[in-house]
């Protein structure tokens, strides 16, 4: 095994993350250590409440724990500045929301463009990239339609395809499934497992749905802000 | 994309961003019709005084604070070499349209004829017609003012002047020379019975110095009393050959003009014949400085006696309309200013909010805050832009119906109407300071908002909803 495929994609130590209202404390995440291998299919699962979203978001960068470390890739990301975060964000992580969050005034095509162009990419190389992709995820003959032309299905496709089309080590998922049908959500997971197989990314989840869960290689379990 | 995304983002709320860029263009269309016509103002208030006296007036030192009391202590001499330096100077003789002497004179106009006798005090000028005739056609500007020719003054050897109206309707002039709405004074009672004449002496002096010339036609005749330079009392008669009615009311009972010749015989009588003054009208206004730097140079060369004065100095009253006008066109900027302003807080604080998950989105996606801000800016200046390229056509519109319409009126300043032009083109700076302005106030109007987008915490802005 090389050594891309043993180092953890994403390592915590010891995090805390504690919400304040005004007086009152609310400890979401308690003292949580983990390390998620590379390339696989893993799942934070656990009830409302539990501390999954706010786990997902301090692994993707986006919230700040209040204690321990934070490590993706290797890279000490809490002593990245702001601009750096997003820099590294923008290379390294890949985001599907439960509400697909497309930019409305973007068609599919632009919306799988626009990660490709923080990261400069050549406008050849741009287009061959999000066409490919937009195949990938079998949604070619809808590039140019917006957000608002298309399926929930349709949309969360774009979002993968988004979240892939810059290659990152990892692509965060909240809870991808939660706003399509059954069909669509069956759907959906297999496209993931197919696109995770493809680019050898490493997906985490955050999720309800046991359809996800069967199909994860690796599962945490979280329960009042503490793996169980 | 950044330009992209900015004009997408704009339209998605059409209604919105519409009203916003109507606001805009309202303040552009306002500014840049009051702007025109506070330019149309100046122009048409420089225009008059260029045409009446001239960019520049030479004068001997001390003339300007305390000669016009005692216009004969103040002559210049051997004027006509001072002209003729003035004149072949290379420097000056580039600048200049007219230069022409004039010589002013303080007095008493009297009417002493038939049962006629009316007298009051006067101030008169004594000046070349025709060139003064040249400087009434100037128009730098391009005012549009109708030149109508008036000949009343271009005969140097005739004594043949002009009247203010007020002078003629207090002579009882109105009736002999057709003034119309110019009301004969009511005699009053203790005068009934009686009349006054010219003191048969001083009637002998006029036919002395004038000799005899008849009146041609049948044109009424003044009497003009002044004292000449070394203190004896001086008279002529001057032949009214009509009325120029001044725009001020005190000018226009004091008023008389007459030929320069006239002039110096009633002031230095057969004395070296002096001028008060000499006028330089120059073809172009901005040469003003220039002109007036040489000329102060060439008298410091020649060691001559003499003062310049240009001619907002001789016309506060042009200084103050344009302090009037300018006052009035910064409060209306500042009114347009801050109505842009509060539209473009409204509005973009109002797209912030919408969009407060897609900010979310994009940060996550690992946009810089200064992109978010960026973003945001770009639409404001974009909005402004629109509104104010909208508000700059309008105006077009607006201004060349107004010029098309043959509006006439009479501004201050004037006797007569004038066309009412906006003609703008040439003063290109109203035009992209109005447009930069707004641009620039619609920009800055959505930093706070852009701030906010910025700074908002990328899970808060998640879970906007």
């Amino acid at each position: 095994m090389s050594e891309s495929t043993t180092t953890p994609v994403v390592r915590l130590d010891h995090i805390a993350r504690v919400y304040r209202a005004g007086s009152i404390s609310i400890p979401a995440v308690r003292d949580i250590s983990l390390e998620i291998r590379p390339r696989v299919f893993s799942v934070i699962v656990g009830p409302s409440g539990s501390g999954k979203t706010t786990l997902l978001n301090m692994i993707g960068c986006i919230d700040v724990p209040d204690s321990g470390r934070v490590e993706i890739r290797g890279e000490d990301v809490l002593r990245l500045s702001d601009n750096a975060l997003a820099d590294f964000r923008a290379r390294t992580i890949g985001y599907v929301f439960q509400s697909f969050n497309l930019i409305p005034v973007l068609s599919a095509f632009e919306n799988v463009e626009y990660p490709l162009l923080l990261l400069n990419v050549a406008a050849a190389e741009r287009r061959r990239r999000t066409l490919t992709m937009l195949e990938a995820v079998g949604l070619e003959s809808q590039a140019k339609q917006r957000p608002n032309e298309l399926s929930g299905g349709q949309k969360q496709r774009v979002a993968i395809a988004r979240a892939l089309v810059k290659e990152p080590a990892l692509v965060l998922a909240d809870e991808p499934t939660a706003n399509l049908d059954s069909v669509t959500g069956t759907a959906i997971i297999a496209l993931m497992r197919r696109m995770q197989e493809a680019f050898h990314t490493s997906f985490i989840f955050s999720t309800h749905d046991p359809r996800l869960m069967a199909e994860a290689d690796q599962t945490f379990s979280i329960r009042d802000g503490m793996l169980v | 994309m950044l330009f992209r995304l900015a004009i997408r983002n704009i339209s998605r709320n059409r209604r919105r961003s519409v009203m916003t860029a109507s606001l805009v263009a309202m303040g552009a269309l306002a500014l840049l019709l009051f702007g025109s016509f506070t330019n149309y103002i100046f122009s048409g208030l420089e225009t008059g005084l260029v045409q009446r006296g001239g960019h520049l007036a030479v004068y001997r030192t001390g003339y300007f604070l305390f000669g016009p009391g005692n216009p004969a202590a103040y002559g210049i001499d051997d004027y006509t070499a001072v002209m003729r330096d003035f004149q072949n100077d290379p420097v000056l003789k580039a600048m200049i349209n007219v230069i022409t002497p004039t010589q002013a004179v303080v007095g008493i106009a009297g009417n002493f004829s038939g049962d006629t006798s009316a007298s009051k005090t006067f101030f008169g000028v004594g000046l070349v017609g025709v060139n003064q005739e040249r400087m009434r056609q100037w128009d730098e500007h391009g005012a549009g003012r109708p030149y109508v020719p008036d000949n009343r003054l271009n005969d140097p050897d005739a004594q043949r002047g002009v009247i203010g109206r007020g002078v003629a309707r207090m002579l009882g002039l109105c009736e002999p020379l057709h003034v119309p709405d110019c009301p004969a004074p009511e005699p009053r009672p203790e005068e009934t019975g009686r009349t006054a004449t010219l003191d048969p002496a001083l009637a002998d002096l006029a036919h002395d110095e004038q000799g005899d010339r008849p009146a041609s036609g049948s044109a009424p005749r003044i009497d003009l009393l002044s004292a000449t330079a070394n203190g004896a009392p001086n008279i002529v008669s001057l032949e009214v050959a009509g009325v120029a009615t001044q725009t001020v009311k005190e000018l226009d009972d004091n008023y008389v003009a007459m030929p320069l010749a006239l002039a110096q015989q009633l002031v230095y009588g057969r004395g070296e014949h002096k001028v008060t003054g000499i006028v330089l009208q120059l073809h172009h206004t901005a040469d003003v400085p220039a002109a007036r730097a040489r000329l102060l140079a060439l008298i410091a060369e020649r060691h001559l006696p003499l003062e310049v004065r240009d001619y907002k100095e001789l016309n506060p009253f042009f200084v103050q309309v344009i302090s009037l006008f300018s006052l009035i066109f910064v409060f209306l900027t500042l009114i347009m200013v801050i109505i842009v302003l509060f539209a473009v807080v409204n509005t973009m604080t109002m797209n912030v909010l919408e969009r407060t998950a897609e900010i979310g989105t994009v940060r996550a996606m690992g946009v810089r805050r200064g992109s978010i801000r960026r973003l945001f800016l770009t639409e404001g200046a974009i909005l402004g832009a629109l509104g104010a390229s909208l508000g700059v056509a309008l105006a077009f519109a607006a201004i060349a119906a107004i010029d098309q319409s043959g509006w006439q009126w009479t501004p201050p300043g004037n006797t007569d109407p004038v066309p009412f032009l906006l003609a703008w083109p040439t003063r290109p700076a109203l035009l992209l300071g109005t447009w930069l302005g707004l641009v620039l106030v619609a920009t800055l109007a959505t930093l706070p908002p852009a701030n906010r987008a910025a700074r908002s915490r990328i899970v808060d802005a998640l879970r906007h909803v």
